[in-house]
């Protein structure tokens, strides 16, 4: 059930987690203007990112919009990542999570989105054997954690994170009393976290 | 912690999923910046919140890669902001933590006002400008003093006691390429600490919040720096000095 393709082209064996592991090193060679530092970055990630923005936008010229957009300011702001608040993985993923939820919420204030459903896949082979393997696993391991929270918990989570609704809007949606939506959330993400060991420290993973 | 900070506190995984209306995030950001267990919170909830991008990974189309690298060549990445960063001299332990309250700015907030300053982008809106004060400044020894900023004015409000301030500026004018507005903390013998470089946003507001020491501090003053700051006010470029 898995679209799940990266990017890479080089034949690097390493574990993505390892890969991930050194983005604060690609960070702050881009910071210097290091474009090669820069590409492996966006090797490693784009395909968290490109996807997550397209579930969120659900459209893929607009994905690819945002998803240039979170780069740039990614190479313009290497400098200013803070490893003391979190990991580059995480930092990343925010700038580009809210660049994203902006973009709906923007246009659904002009018009109703059209719903459209995401399509994910594309077309590219996928020649990474391996690192998809990986990240099949990655990705199960997250889907089997999502399974242990209770359905609101789940539904409220993906309704606000891959939806870009505010908890009131979840609340709605979910048809639970306003103010229940974000203890899901904060209850499901807890969860989340443990049951995934992921504590926003750096060298997690 | 109060009941309203109680109320605050249960916003964390909310505002980790971008899941807050602008007031609320107004509100709880400004809380973040004084909770010191909101923000770890929030840190352990944001990994755990990028973790959901793994269910959803696709490759993204092929010339963005290409686009991408051939746009960055003229992209100058900005310097570290660190200096905005730097202690007070009188209480070398505390930080000046900037917080932006704008939803629009909550890219470059990151995680609990360790991003050293903010500029707000999207300071006309009333509801967010109250906010703000209302839930930062609701402290009885709030104290606010005003002053011209080139062709506008800027406002502080602030609070010695709850070691906080709202920087609010109107009609501000963009200033010159390559250059910054930045704030300064002055002590009685003159000596200036950097509280950061802000940019009105494209209706000249500014809407910046910080937290930190003020015991020592008698004035406050605006300069034009270079871009991405200086560590000492250079000699000449205050434009605005307010004593409080």
């Amino acid at each position: 059930m898995d679209n799940v393709r990266f990017l890479r082209t080089s034949s690097g064996g390493e574990p993505f987690d390892d890969l991930v592991a050194q983005l604060p090193k690609l960070l702050a060679g881009s910071a210097r203007g290091d474009q090669r530092a820069f590409a492996k970055l966006y090797d490693l990630t784009s395909a968290r990112v490109y996807g997550m923005v397209l579930r969120v936008v659900r459209d893929r010229a607009q994905a690819a919009e945002v998803t240039q957009d979170v780069y740039l300011q990614v190479w313009r702001e290497a400098a200013r990542f803070d490893p003391d608040v979190g990991t580059a993985v995480a930092w990343l993923l925010m700038i580009a999570h809210r660049r994203a939820v902006d973009r709906v919420r923007a246009a659904q204030s002009a018009t109703r989105r059209e719903d459209r459903y995401a399509t994910t896949q594309t077309e590219r082979p996928y020649d990474q054997v391996a690192e998809a393997a990986q990240a099949n696993l990655d990705a199960q391991r997250v889907r089997r954690a999502l399974d242990d929270l209770t359905t609101v918990q789940r539904d409220a989570l993906q309704l606000a994170y891959f939806g870009g609704y505010t908890h009131r809007e979840v609340a709605d949606l979910l048809h639970i009393p306003m103010g229940t939506a974000k203890t899901r959330i904060r209850d499901g993400l807890i969860r989340l976290r443990d049951s995934l060991g992921v504590n926003g420290e750096q060298q997690q993973s | 912690m109060s009941s309203s900070n109680h109320e605050l506190s249960t916003l964390t995984g909310a505002y980790a999923l971008d899941a807050l209306d602008e007031a609320e995030h107004a509100a709880f950001e400004a809380h973040l910046a004084t909770c010191a267990d909101c923000a770890a919170e929030v840190r352990s909830l944001r990994a755990a919140a990028a973790e959901l991008s793994r269910t959803s990974a696709a490759a993204p189309p092929e010339q963005l890669r290409g686009d991408m690298l051939g746009t960055i060549g003229s992209i100058r990445p900005l310097p570290p902001s660190a200096d905005n960063l730097v202690s007070l001299r009188a209480h070398a332990a505390r930080r000046w933590r900037w917080q932006s309250v704008a939803a629009a700015c909550v890219l470059l907030a990151a995680a609990a006002g360790v991003w050293g300053y903010q500029q707000h982008q999207d300071a006309n809106r009333s509801h967010t400008r109250t906010a703000a004060i209302t839930n930062v400044l609701d402290s009885r020894d709030a104290a606010s003093v005003t002053g011209a900023v080139a062709t506008g004015h800027a406002r502080i409000v602030y609070s010695k006691a709850a070691h906080r301030l709202v920087l609010i500026g109107q009609n501000i004018p963009e200033p010159a390429r390559d250059k910054t507005y930045q704030l300064w903390m002055i002590d009685p013998a003159g000596h200036a600490t950097s509280g950061g470089v802000f940019t009105p946003d494209s209706s000249g507001n500014v809407l910046v919040l910080a937290s930190g020491d003020l015991t020592d501090v008698t004035r406050m003053g605006i300069s034009i720096e270079p871009a991405g700051g200086s560590r000492q006010p250079t000699p000449g470029a205050i434009i605005a000095e307010m004593p409080i």
